[in-house]
């Protein structure tokens, strides 16, 4: 595709000027948008930024090192307990509690990572998935984590501000979410994003060049997992209330989805799968609003079905989207972006 | 002494039941390396699809089982149809992907047919009536769901190994080109799979529906039915029944004597020890990746 | 990069033409609409309590098909959350800075509850009867929040005080929803026992998924209750009274008003849940209580879909939004928010089809000024899915 030439064209972030204007006009666009909507649509955003980042982190482990995760929903709840109980019941400014919580999945992210040395497939899906189990169990059944009542989120106190209109936590949301990526794209480029790769493609001949299995494996799930605790205790915040019940197996399913739907081992693809599939799961729920679509879906519903399960078509739309995108673009939907773009290049061939 | 044998017959009971959803995932998996996350639905619209005949059409029982096992067999073929096949250079992850698709569009259609609200099931065997052994009970259900269990599995372990169709499953699970070079229909077989572990998943849910009928009562027993199978090696079939007892009565065992609430927790612990000791599970072969 | 970058943006663009410009959210009343809203699970395990969201939607049709309120029709906006407190507040939000929600009735849940509660609350805006009887509505009560579902901790009170005062149970054992709902019953059976000198003699969690309740039944039956407090789900009340009569095991079942609806829990248990007592707040939905009996005419068969069931659940959704209609029709036609809570704060032994409903002026010391339904009464199942009533309301405090 775009071929490069060397070694620092590769890592560059910003390739061209034109490439820089479109970045910068990005960059404006995020940060000016939430001036102009309703706070709705800044609520959806920030729920859609904290996918964002666990997807890119579910996107390190599943798609650059080629391991299962059906646990992340067990990192997601570490990292939003962690913060909260620091900032309740320690009192540490949310800038300290939120890496600190982080850090504690990312420990737990390690451990998880020794079984996977020599699990793969759905081995070690269901040891990821006992994992993610577990962790809601436990956390439920400590008082200190509130038990099964839930935490209420205080407020954010960075220095002279607080924080507590959805608009003030974008802001911080989506500046510490742009670092992030950038942060995991340039661990991409870096030898130990190559040495991931590696791994995922051929991984006794990673072995036999050099890389240590060991140190990589466990590093991609403590990072994935590092991850996923930040978008955690931010998503802590969005809610203002968290309770082990939120954290299930659907919630891990969906993080899995995201990453697949979007295409594995891009970043880009993490980015826009995680977008497409919380909005989606946020939007559905008003398909019957539709003009003539949901007219039609209820008449359908009285003659055949029964009518008080007409929600469900929630689920039926969710699972057709991620069975279609699937069947006829296993790419996801970075693999639909590439064709489009071969498609234009190309053209009229 | 007596609660410790209650304690193991309850064991053997729930065991039977993710036994029968281990089987139907193994057979799948066995053919066609796809862990299949949509077994759990599968086996839950057959159930409500027979409990549709028996209430709304007041088909007699044993036609109405028959006719249940049809749509079964015949949802497995379609299923493997339209959308398996379809799907081009199939990786494990994708094919999770689809099959977590297939779930949600089987859960929400079953949904929607019948509503959220429990159910009852005209079973003609009751869930709770009993034999009492010296004060050790079994539900007569439970005994027939250990039947059926142990028939299937005998039945479709013999049947893998020594009829003409089971080798040929076997031969398309090792290497689907060469077995077609020979003459094997691999789409025939992929859709047989899929219909037998269809027809023995429905069986499981037709053996847990008069305890519990709602549209998400497989999903518990299809994660128990996995991790079974799982810890017992995904390619053997009497592993991964041996598995399910075995979870059922340390399941059982545990919540029995050290805590209720942590019982599935620890389940899945005892999984991942195990495979961290045998990684491909406790009974099947270890395949060395050979570079 | 370079195209990457504008892949999103081009995204970014396509959300935009997605979007509305900022709308001013009014305050939910116009000159001929009050816009109420309900959130519900339709979808998802919970699914079952989705009756109660479509009961307040028939009855709110049945209000508009009788005059309206002052002239003025009330606009029902029901969304579905699956009983995901995101989805939750997604919906709330949309729907209140987007259409502008006047006031916010029921709702079925107590995490998706806690989830807007605060939201609620700092914007003023009215919450009548979470389809809950969680404490955490009224510690600390809350100025624009009112509370309708009797305390599921007075209701244990009530169910234990009557097992051992009137039953003379002395071994009385909880098997509990591992959640807040089941600690509050727990709490309450621990509280009663308490004053008469008792403890229990076992508490058995169980968790949501659970289907086999063989290990605790063992675990109940090891410690020879004679009374054992059912507090969790309809399907798990089921399995743990089957269990109990395949081990022939047979205490006095008792259990809270959630599994009070005697039709469906006959249904389900193929009749073993003859003879369990249960605490409830309504009036029997097969009684010939005027109000029932005009209800179930006038809204249930006039409006309710072919598959809906005239059930304890659907009944629900118009027991906890009485109150409101009623401060609604009293605040007369110039309506605002906080003439309606001033409405509301003046009702004072109000009953309709579910318990007496009492506020008073708000004050943040007691729970009471926003602890509507104080009162419960007890009714035993009997056969074919009939209720005996064994007491009459009575008031919990």
């Amino acid at each position: 595709m775009d071929m490069k030439r060397d070694y620092y064209e590769d890592v560059r972030l910003i390739l061209s000027p034109v490439a820089g204007l479109w970045f910068a006009g990005l960059l404006s666009f995020l940060y000016l948008f939430p001036l102009f909507v309703d706070n709705y649509y800044i609520y959806v955003a920030n729920y859609i930024a904290i996918n964002v980042i666990v997807a890119a982190g579910l996107n390190l482990l599943v798609g650059y090192t080629g391991q299962i995760s059906l646990g992340h929903a067990g990192f997601f709840a570490i990292g939003a307990y962690g913060t909260v109980t620091l900032m309740a019941k320690a009192g540490f400014p949310f800038l300290v509690a939120l890496p600190g919580a982080a850090l504690v999945a990312a420990g737990f992210g390690f451990l998880l990572g020794l079984p996977a040395l020599r699990l793969e497939g759905p081995y070690l899906s269901i040891a990821t998935l006992g994992f993610g189990l577990t962790i809601t169990q436990v956390i439920g059944r400590i008082e200190f984590f509130g038990g099964r009542e839930g935490l209420h989120a205080p407020d954010i106190v960075m220095g002279p501000w607080i924080i507590d209109t959805d608009k003030e936590f974008y802001f911080l949301l989506i500046t510490l979410t742009i670092f992030l990526l950038l942060f995991m794209r340039n661990l991409i480029k870096t030898r130990v994003g190559r040495a991931f790769i590696a791994i995922r493609d051929a991984d006794i001949a990673a072995r036999t060049m050099g890389i240590n299995i060991v140190a990589y494996k466990t590093l991609a799930f403590a990072v994935s997992a590092f991850y996923a605790g930040i978008g955690g205790g931010l998503y802590a915040f969005v809610l203002k209330f968290i309770e082990p019940e939120i954290f299930s197996l659907m919630m891990s399913i969906m993080f899995l989805a995201m990453v697949v739907v979007g295409g594995l081992g891009s970043m880009m693809g993490a980015i826009t799968g995680a977008t497409l599939l919380c909005w989606l799961d946020l939007k559905l729920r008003n398909i019957l609003d539709i003009p003539y679509v949901g007219d039609w879906l209820e008449h359908l519903s009285r003659s055949w079905f029964s009518i008080t399960g007409v929600s469900n078509i929630q689920f039926i739309v969710f699972g057709s989207i991620m069975i279609l995108i699937m069947l006829f673009e296993p790419l996801g939907l970075y693999g639909v972006w590439l064709r489009t773009k071969r498609y234009w290049r190309t053209w009229p061939f | 002494m007596v609660d410790l044998i209650q304690m193991i017959v309850s064991g053997f009971a729930v065991g039977s039941s993710y036994a029968l959803m281990g089987l139907a995932m193994v057979i799948i998996y066995k053919t066609s390396e796809v862990p299949n996350f949509a077994q759990g639905e599968m086996a839950l619209a057959a159930s409500f699809f027979a409990m549709m005949l028996l209430t709304s059409f007041n088909i007699p029982l044993l036609p109405a089982f028959f006719m249940t096992f049809v749509f079964a067999a015949a949802l497995g073929c379609f299923l493997e149809f339209a959308v398996l096949r379809r799907a081009k250079n199939p990786n494990v992850l994708g094919m999770i992907v689809i099959t977590i698709g297939l779930e949600m569009v089987l859960v929400g259609l079953v949904s929607w047919k019948f509503g959220a609200e429990q159910k009852s099931m005209p079973f003609p065997i009751g869930p709770y009536d009993s034999f009492i052994i010296k004060g050790i009970f079994i539900s007569k259900l439970d005994v027939l769901t250990l039947v059926s269990a142990l028939l299937l599995m005998g039945g479709l372990y013999f049947f893998s190994r020594y009829s003409r169709l089971g080798l040929a499953m076997k031969a398309t699970q090792q290497n689907s080109v060469a077995a077609r070079i020979v003459g094997i229909r691999t789409h025939g077989i992929m859709m047989m799979t899929w219909a037998i572990s269809s027809v023995v998943g429905a069986a499981a849910g037709l053996l847990i529906s008069p305890v519990i009928m709602n549209p998400y009562m497989m999903w518990d027993p299809m994660l128990k039915g996995f991790a079974a199978a799982v810890m017992g090696g995904m390619t053997s079939l009497p592993g991964a029944v041996i598995a399910a007892y075995m979870l059922g009565i340390i399941e059982n065992l545990f919540g029995g004597y050290i805590s209720i609430e942590f019982k599935s927790v620890v389940a899945f612990a005892i999984i991942v020890l195990v495979l961290c000791f045998k990684p491909s599970g406790l009974f099947a072969k270890h395949y060395v990746k050979k570079v | 990069m370079n195209k990457s970058v504008q892949f999103i943006l081009g995204i970014c663009l396509a959300f935009l033409l997605g979007f509305t410009w900022s709308v001013q959210a009014g305050e939910g009343v116009t000159d001929t609409e009050i816009h109420i809203g309900q959130w519900g699970p339709q979808t998802g395990p919970a699914a079952a309590w989705g009756s109660v969201a479509r009961g307040t939607g028939d009855y709110f049709k049945w209000i508009n098909e009788t005059g309206g309120i002052h002239g003025r029709k009330i606009v029902y906006h029901m969304f579905d959350d699956g009983y995901n407190p995101a989805k939750t507040k997604a919906g709330v939000k949309e729907l209140q800075e987007g259409t502008g929600i006047f006031a916010w009735a029921s709702g079925v849940g107590t995490s998706p509850g806690l989830a807007v509660k605060d939201y609620l609350m700092e914007n003023k805006i009215p919450w009548v009867g979470p389809s809950a009887g969680s404490l955490s509505w009224v510690t600390p009560p809350e100025k624009y929040l009112f509370a309708v579902y009797p305390l599921y901790f007075l209701e244990a009170r009530a169910l234990v005080k009557y097992a051992v005062e009137t039953l003379g149970k002395k071994r009385i054992a909880v098997a509990y929803l591992n959640d807040e709902y089941g600690k509050n019953g727990l709490d309450g059976a621990i509280e009663e026992l308490k004053k008469h000198n008792m403890e229990l003699v076992a508490r058995v969690p169980v968790e949501k998924g659970d289907t086999d309740m063989k290990p605790h039944l063992m675990e109940l039956r090891k410690s020879d209750a004679d009374m054992v407090l059912l507090w969790t789900t309809v399907g798990h009340a089921v399995r743990i009274v089957g269990t109990a009569k395949a081990m022939a095991f047979a205490p006095q079942f008792m259990s809270t008003s959630t599994c009070s609806d005697f039709v469906l829990m006959n249904e389900i248990s193929k009749g073993l849940w003859e003879g369990v007592i249960c605490a409830t707040f309504g009036e029997l939905t097969d009684s010939d209580h005027p109000g029932i009996v005009k209800y179930k005419k006038e809204v249930f068969e006039a409006y309710a879909a072919k598959s809906e069931r005239w059930g304890l659940f659907y009944a629900a959704g118009i027991i906890f939004t009485e109150p409101m209609i009623q401060a609604l029709k009293n605040a007369g036609r110039d309506l605002t928010r906080e003439k309606f809570v001033a409405e509301m704060e003046k009702i004072n032994g109000f009953k309709g089809i579910g318990p007496m409903i009492s506020y008073k002026p708000f004050d943040v010391n007691d729970m009471y000024s926003r602890q509507g339904g104080t009162q419960t009464f007890l009714v035993q199942c009997l056969a074919d899915g009939k209720a005996k009533k064994l007491t009459d309301w009575m008031e919990l405090k």
